[in-house]
């Protein structure tokens, strides 16, 4: 099916240097990261395998304008997040996130197993707070969970995350930290 | 450093941003640890959670990277471009470097007809044959003999459409009329006068008033196309009379003949004939053709006879009747009798019954009429 596609299109030729000479393999490569956030601000699969799709289309048509100072990954995650914001932004499609979101991805989110050594109940409460925690970046504003998800999803440090979201480090500093002590709130609330 | 950290300095921490020292702190001290723990293993558990729906969600998606699909940069131009490329083209067309022809024409074989290339011969020969054929026609129908022949094969039948035409109903016609002036003598051999619609003066064959003061021609009211007996004299009288003498008949009411009313003959009425109220042919008028029915205006139920009730006998008496001027039925006949003395009952209780008089011209006239009368037993 891959095969069969590929070979009916035009063959790329990108310009010689920079990281995408091989486009398929950065394709390859920063798909499941690129989803992954777009996903995990969305919630919604079909909003994020669009997006997806745009993103790296965007990535194509923009690749002059790649400096060789941002790596690619940063580049693609500026998108998404691009993305993400106008996507949040469009107010025609507010109506079908609110009845598309949540319910999608948190059923998903909750089927993995933390430590296999877990007892039951220890798995239970961690799921819980799992489940907190999404509820949570579900309900931070969209700066804020962006921060959040390229911070401790992504495991970014904190100048990416500036390079990524165009913000001072401080700024992104500031943002991290209210959205880290709604988290706490959340979870010492759960605790008690 | 042996103060435990803040709040804020854990979440500093965990955010990646804290003083080194403080890093430190939260490495060494085991409390402050734990209490990072707290706030970092549900964060790490998030991490993997989300990585998990990735993986999930990634598992059915469209796997090709979407550029390898997408048209070559030449191709992807803006929309309105192309609209201003094809004014351009429209108003200047490009000038396009001469057509270079790379195929030459090649003479292929004529398709139509096998003429085995003798196209005139076949031309000919075709003529010829047609022009044979017609002349043998024009020869053939020329030739007497089969003229002939054909001639004696057409039968013509006229086919039989007797079956078909319309049986035309005889229009009957009914009625009659007499007369007379009580002369001692039957009425004497005439013409009839004139047929009219009124009569003002009925017809004599005796003249008793030979000076009248208004002369009329004396008619008698039968409808004018009527089939009269014809005889060849001039004095009126009754055509069918043998008496030469003339007399006007004993009958009464003027006219001549037996009957009475002014008209000529043995019945009643301004007509001719047998009948009455005028018209011929005897008998009443008939219903239908101007000529209203009577109408029942009381009735008296026919008794059962016993020896039909004994026999629990049922069935229908038609009976023939003529309803007079007056409303009164007479002439009573039985046209299809039941018997067992139910004919008799039947006519017992018709001649009782009362009608409003049967109207020609508005004037009431004796109609015929048949009457079903039905015997019962409830």
């Amino acid at each position: 099916m891959e095969r069969a596609l590929s070979s009916e299109v035009v063959p790329v030729s990108v310009g010689s240097g920079g990281p995408l000479d091989d486009f398929e393999g950065l394709f390859e490569q920063y798909r499941p990261r690129i989803f992954r956030f777009i996903l995990a601000s969305l919630r919604n699969k079909e909003s994020a395998e669009n997006l997806t799709q745009d993103c790296f289309v965007r990535a194509y048509r923009a690749r002059d304008r790649l400096r060789g100072a941002s790596s690619a990954g940063t580049w693609l995650m500026q998108i998404a997040a691009n993305l993400v914001r106008s996507h949040e932004a469009n107010g025609r499609l507010k109506f079908w996130r609110r009845t598309l979101r949540a319910d999608v991805d948190l059923s998903d989110a909750a089927d993995w197993i933390p430590d296999r050594h877990m007892s039951p109940e220890q798995m239970a409460a961690a799921k819980q707070q799992v489940e907190k925690i999404w509820n949570v970046a579900g309900r931070l504003s969209g700066q804020q969970r962006t921060v959040f998800l390229l911070r401790f999803a992504e495991d970014m440090d904190l100048l990416e995350i500036a390079a990524i979201t165009g913000m001072k480090e401080g700024t992104v500093k500031t943002h991290l930290f209210r959205a880290l002590k709604s988290v706490r709130t959340a979870l010492e609330e759960q605790g008690k | 450093m042996s103060q435990h950290l803040s709040s804020q300095q854990i979440l500093e921490c965990l955010i990646g941003a804290g003083d080194p020292e403080v890093q430190r702190h939260a490495r060494e001290c085991a409390a402050c640890r734990a209490e990072m723990g707290s706030i970092a293993q549900p964060l790490a558990w998030f991490r993997i959670s989300v990585h998990h729906a990735g993986e999930r969600g990634m598992r059915n998606a469209f796997a090709t990277a979407p550029v390898l699909l997408l048209t070559p940069a030449s191709l992807d131009r803006a929309w309105y471009s192309n609209i201003i490329a094809a004014t351009r083209e429209a108003i200047h067309p490009p000038k396009l470097p001469p057509l270079e022809v790379t195929s030459k024409p090649v003479p292929v074989k004529d398709i139509w007809g096998f003429y085995g290339g003798q196209k005139k011969q076949a031309g000919l020969s075709s003529i010829a044959i047609h022009v044979t054929v017609v002349i043998l026609l024009f020869a053939i129908g020329a030739n007497k003999t089969i003229q002939k022949v054909v001639k004696q094969q057409i039968d013509l039948i006229a086919p039989d459409i007797a079956p078909y035409k319309p049986t035309v109903k005889k229009d009957q016609m009914h009625g009659g009329g007499g007369g007379g002036d009580r002369s001692p003598t039957p009425p004497s051999q005439g013409k009839l006068p004139k047929l009219s619609n009124k009569q003002f003066v009925p017809p004599v064959a005796v003249i008793r008033n030979p000076d009248p003061k208004l002369v009329m021609e004396p008619t008698l009211i039968i409808q004018p196309d009527a089939n009269i007996p014809k005889i060849n004299m001039d004095a009126l009288g009754d055509p069918l009379a043998k008496s030469r003498q003339a007399s006007n008949g004993t009958g009464y009411g003027g006219g001549i003949g037996t009957g009475h009313g002014g008209g000529v003959g043995p019945g009643s009425g301004a007509g001719y004939g047998p009948g009455s109220g005028g018209n011929m042919g005897g008998g009443a008028y008939k219903i239908g053709g101007g000529v209203s029915p009577p109408t029942l205006l009381f009735k008296v139920e026919p008794e059962y006879s016993e020896e039909a009730r004994k026999a629990k006998f049922q069935g229908t008496v038609v009976l023939f009747v003529v309803v007079d001027e007056n409303g009164k039925p007479r002439d009573l006949k039985v046209i299809r009798p039941l018997g067992l003395g139910l004919d008799q009952k039947a006519i017992e209780a018709v001649e009782k019954w009362k009608f409003a008089p049967g109207k020609k011209d508005g004037k009431p006239v004796a109609v015929q009429a048949t009457i079903e009368v039905n015997f019962r037993l409830l």
